[in-house]
């Protein structure tokens, strides 16, 4: 794979079931109630249950290493998070290479949501030079 | 009637099933749509000789022919601008026919546009694509106009400006195409009608085009063979004659976004197309007994309407207000449902209903068609056909 | 700023902080405390975690569960995802913070002083080296700082940093800088997106509450990643003069002779092959020809709803560019607006306009 700065990364898009937000809440060991709990997520002026950190800082790594193969190595990931992530919506990640350096890739990532921008991430990345 | 005009004619049409998630690939949905088309003509992938689709389909003429066993190609072609290519690869095919480059011509088009790449979501490939259509897109995408239902939003806008029209005159046509579904079963939204108030309910897409002015993102394949008129008449089926057919591109012409003409609020590519379809079939407008029009956005069927001298400029939104396009109207429109109601398969699956109602065999059919006019893609350079029972 | 974060400090009266003693001068105790007490994760790395993670995120990454073809990986042996790296030392169902915890002390200070809802706004981790089955991590979190009062979307509010390090035994091996917004919601909440889960169900590494909502920063460290996520166009010898204007801050219109053209081409609208173009600078005034409000989908670097106007220049070409600063329900055609460029970086910047005042 030859990785030049500007070249895209296969989109990704992920259902946000009820079901994945509740699955990816629990094997991140979050059980805070507004990830698996409708009533409790709308009384705290939610509108639905949401995704939470962990599962963007998740999904924004298997992302880049879906694309990067799994000889990449993940040196870091920079997240800031936008407008939430309710669950029945759909997330898209897009992503382009910002920067190489040798062996050392850096990868802008964007996560939107029919909210608009979720998530928008800066991933390093080590691969073979 | 002059040039292209009766030489060739549609033999064959076929189709797989319209789905959000064809569960196969795009090649293989190519082969089941020509295989069934050919087998509804009655001929043989030996018979092929010729194929033709657009640019932007995914399975090259030599996939396709190396699939099902097409041993010799003499003409294969591709034809640009997206939609608009749909009546011009029949066009392509019937000009192969007429002049001796090949007998049987197979026009197809499949792809898996919702489970797979979705034209309806920005891409970056297409905006930076390092072509003149790329450069033309740097003055739209970056800033922001980046989906097919925004680049209409904008002509739809200044249309409703210039001409008082409301977006329920848009309406009126998303309810039309639903009607029509509702009664063809190979349509997504069979039985699935809507009213004029669940049209102004649905959600903004982009202003002031709501959801249910947009056409689905469908899977699926067509197929169309062409031969001449003469053999078609042998084989198994009625043929539709190919009594016109037609490309326009119009002055200062941008894909999409033909945004810097004089009169934003027109579609003058198609007044191109349709003043070379009534020459060629010397039919006017009042002998058309069906009408196929793209329906990818509510506002370009409007704008049709007018281009193609159905009724004066700005006027469509009083035509089309006394039931003039229902089946009994006087312009019965789209109906298999279009790519509103039926599927969007870049205007292929519009051809393929044309080809029914001239046989008589469509699920929701006029009565006694003899004249079809059927356009391809709006907002694009494009193409349009007229055709005849035998 | 100690005015306004006196007020902040006072306004409420009951806690530390209105006792005489500003948010900030609290924030500098809690830091000055140091690092908390390594806090072990509960488990060691292990495969079960692993297997359960991978499946819910949908990580087929084979180097975390395929013994064989991690053995002939760059690993050479089965590894943890990175990004599970804060998992391991999750509190869990039952948790609770220490209560030398920085992040609890900061919440606590911040909820008694009236910010009591919470978002998650931003996460920076690094990974010094992969974690392996069977070894145990400890976290070890301080406070970084206690920024505010800060005006956002969701309400004045405080930024509250933490920074995690995580070890195998003495060796780092992971760290994090996790940043919450703590607010004070408005009397009506504006939309379903200020959603900011209150109380906190404890993580460690200061994950604390992840919100998970609000557009509520104007951080910096994400605004290159959006940037590099607008469309860029394809510069050419016949349009480089249009888009080095705009980073100059002009709007260039191309002209030929008498004729000025947009866009701009190779040549004349008379197709004389002998032409040269020059351009004009556009006065940037103008009147909305058409335009349309985006609201679906999401567009690379716009906040949704937007509104797109092509514009007719004074010059007499038309040009497409964001209209900002204006509620949709106001635009309309005709309405005079004046060219307003929208920088992205460097290399890159747009024309956009604003309404005529």
């Amino acid at each position: 794979m030859t990785i030049t700065v500007g070249t895209e990364l296969p989109p990704l898009t992920v259902d946000v079931t009820p079901t994945f937000v509740v699955a990816t809440a629990l094997a991140t060991r979050d059980f805070q109630d507004v990830h698996h709990d409708r009533d409790a997520a709308v009384e705290r002026g939610s509108r639905d249950i949401f995704l939470n950190i962990l599962t963007d800082t998740g999904l924004v790594q298997r992302f880049v290493t879906d694309w990067a193969g799994p000889d990449a190595l993940v040196r870091s990931v920079d997240l800031r998070l936008g407008v939430p992530c309710y669950a029945g919506d759909e997330l898209t990640f897009t992503g382009r290479v910002a920067e190489v350096d040798g062996g050392e890739v850096t990868v802008a990532v964007s996560g939107v949501d029919s909210l608009g921008q979720h998530v928008s991430a800066t991933v390093r990345i080590e691969v073979a030079a | 009637m002059t040039g292209l005009s009766g030489a060739a004619a549609i033999a064959g049409i076929g189709a797989t099933e319209f789905s959000k998630d064809s569960g196969r690939t795009e090649l293989r949905l190519a082969t089941e749509c020509v295989s069934a088309a050919l087998a509804d003509a009655g001929l043989a992938p030996s018979d092929v000789d010729g194929l033709v689709t657009f640019t932007m389909d995914g399975n090259a003429e030599i996939a396709v022919a190396r699939e099902l066993g097409i041993p010799e190609l003499t003409f294969f072609s591709r034809i640009h601008y997206g939609g608009g290519a749909a009546a011009a690869t029949v066009q392509q095919a019937a000009m192969a026919v007429a002049t001796g480059a090949a007998d049987v011509v197979v026009a197809y088009r499949a792809f898996n546009e919702r489970s797979g790449r979705r034209f309806g979501q920005v891409s970056s490939a297409v905006a930076q694509q390092i072509n003149t259509s790329g450069i033309d897109n740097g003055y739209h995408y970056p800033v922001g106009l980046a989906t097919p239902a925004a680049t209409v939003a904008m002509v739809a806008r200044r249309y409703l400006h210039d001409y008082g029209a409301s977006s329920e005159d848009f309406g009126r046509i998303a309810v039309t195409a639903r009607a029509r579904a509702a009664t063809n079963p190979r349509a997504w939204f069979h039985g699935k009608p809507i009213t004029l108030a669940d049209h102004q309910a649905s959600k903004w897409v982009a202003e002031p085009l709501h959801l249910l002015d947009c056409c689905q993102e469908s899977d699926g394949g067509v197929a169309l063979v062409v031969t001449s008129a003469e053999r078609a008449r042998d084989l198994r089926m009625p043929p539709a004659v190919v009594a016109g057919a037609a490309q326009g591109s119009g002055p200062d012409q941008y894909i999409m976004t033909s945004y810097y003409r004089d009169d934003l609020a027109g579609l003058p590519e198609m007044d191109v197309v349709g003043r070379q379809l009534w020459r060629q079939s010397g039919l006017a407008t009042s002998d058309v007994d069906v009408a196929v029009l793209y329906d990818h956005f509510t506002p370009y069927v409007l704008m049709q309407l007018e281009e193609l001298g159905f009724c004066g400029r700005g006027e469509a939104k009083d035509f089309i207000a006394d039931g003039s396009l229902e089946l009994d109207g006087q312009l019965p429109l789209n109906p298999h449902g279009g790519q509103l109601g039926e599927a969007y398969i870049h205007g292929m699956n519009g051809i393929a209903e044309a080809v029914r109602q001239l046989r008589g065999t469509a699920a929701n059919q006029v009565p006694r068609a003899e004249t079809a006019l059927v356009t391809a893609g709006t907002g694009v350079p494009t193409s349009g056909l007229v055709l005849t029972a035998a | 700023m100690s005015a306004a974060t006196d007020r902040a400090a006072t306004g409420d009266g009951s806690g530390p902080a209105g006792i005489g003693r500003s948010i900030e001068e609290a924030a500098r105790e809690i830091a000055a405390a140091g690092p908390s007490a390594p806090e072990p994760a509960r488990d060691p790395v292990n495969q079960a975690m692993i297997n359960n993670w991978v499946e819910a995120i949908g990580d087929a990454n084979p180097v975390y569960t395929d013994p064989a073809a991690a053995a002939e990986s760059v690993h050479g042996r089965l590894v943890a995802p990175p990004a599970m790296t804060q998992v391991w030392t999750m509190r869990g169902l039952h948790g609770v913070r220490p209560a030398d915890d920085p992040l609890r002390r900061a919440t606590e200070l911040l909820d008694e002083a009236g910010y009591t809802s919470v978002v998650a706004t931003d996460s920076a981790q690094t990974y010094h080296r992969y974690l392996r089955p069977g070894e145990h991590v400890a976290a070890v979190a301080v406070l970084e700082s206690i920024a505010g009062p800060k005006r956002t979307a969701l309400g004045e509010g405080w930024f509250v940093t933490t920074r995690t390090t995580w070890y195998v035994d003495d060796e780092a091996v992971a760290e994090m800088t996790f940043r919450i917004l703590k607010f004070r919601p408005p009397e009506q909440p504006a939309t379903g997106h200020s959603a900011g889960a209150t109380g906190d169900a404890g993580t460690t590494g200061g994950a604390g509450t992840t919100g998970g909502a609000g557009t509520a920063t104007a951080g910096d460290d994400a605004a290159s990643a959006e940037a590099a996520q607008v469309l860029r166009p394809v510069v050419t010898r016949d349009n480089a003069f249009f888009w080095d204007g705009l980073r100059e801050g002009e709007l260039r219109i191309q002209r030929w002779g008498g004729t000025l053209r947009h866009p701009p081409g190779p040549l004349p609208p008379d197709g004389d092959l002998d032409a040269e173009p020059d351009y004009v600078v556009a006065a940037g005034t103008g009147t909305v020809h058409s335009f349309l409000v985006h609201h679906h989908p999401p567009v690379p670097g716009k906040r949704l709803p937007f509104v797109l106007a092509l514009v007719e220049l004074d010059e007499g070409v038309r040009m497409l560019g964001e209209l900002h600063g204006v509620d949709p329900g106001d635009v309309h055609i005709g309405l005079a607006v004046e060219a307003s460029v929208d920088r992205i970086d460097d290399d890159l910047t747009l024309p956009a306009w604003k309404v005529r005042s």
